[in-house]
């Protein structure tokens, strides 16, 4: 590979568009493992029941919003002189 | 970089990450599956029990990954 293509804007752009997937799929495995340990307490059945359904879809929402409310405080906190 | 070897290197890449990932799944499912339903000394066969709880757990987890996805996509598409 010709060195100069290391500061190439394509390559930039791949390895940014790289990272966002990287770091969407890590999100995606995190809340799966959190709210699989919050909302299936017990033995799995061969369908969620309606409470675990709930629970999942409340979890996710949750921990969405938890990590905007974070993300906008850090936001806010470098923004400050 | 000449497009055609970007185009074969994204390629590759994503045939990597699929591995990948694949991999790390077996893996996930394999511990938490594990822990949720062999709840008593390992015998030498897995009990009926045993067996109908791991296939459910690996399927329900399956399930849930999707699930959390799609919510994860969807909110991406409102910004």
């Amino acid at each position: 590979m010709d060195p100069s293509a290391l500061n190439s804007g394509e390559l930039q752009h791949f390895i940014s568009q790289e990272k966002e997937k990287a770091m969407v799929n890590e999100m995606v495995a995190k809340l799966t493992s959190v709210c699989w340990d919050k909302c299936i307490t017990s033995t799995p059945g061969s369908k969620f029941s309606s409470s675990e359904s709930s629970c999942l879809s409340n979890c996710a929402q949750r921990s969405l919003d938890m990590s905007l409310i974070i993300m906008k405080r850090l936001q806010s906190m470098n923004s400050m002189p």
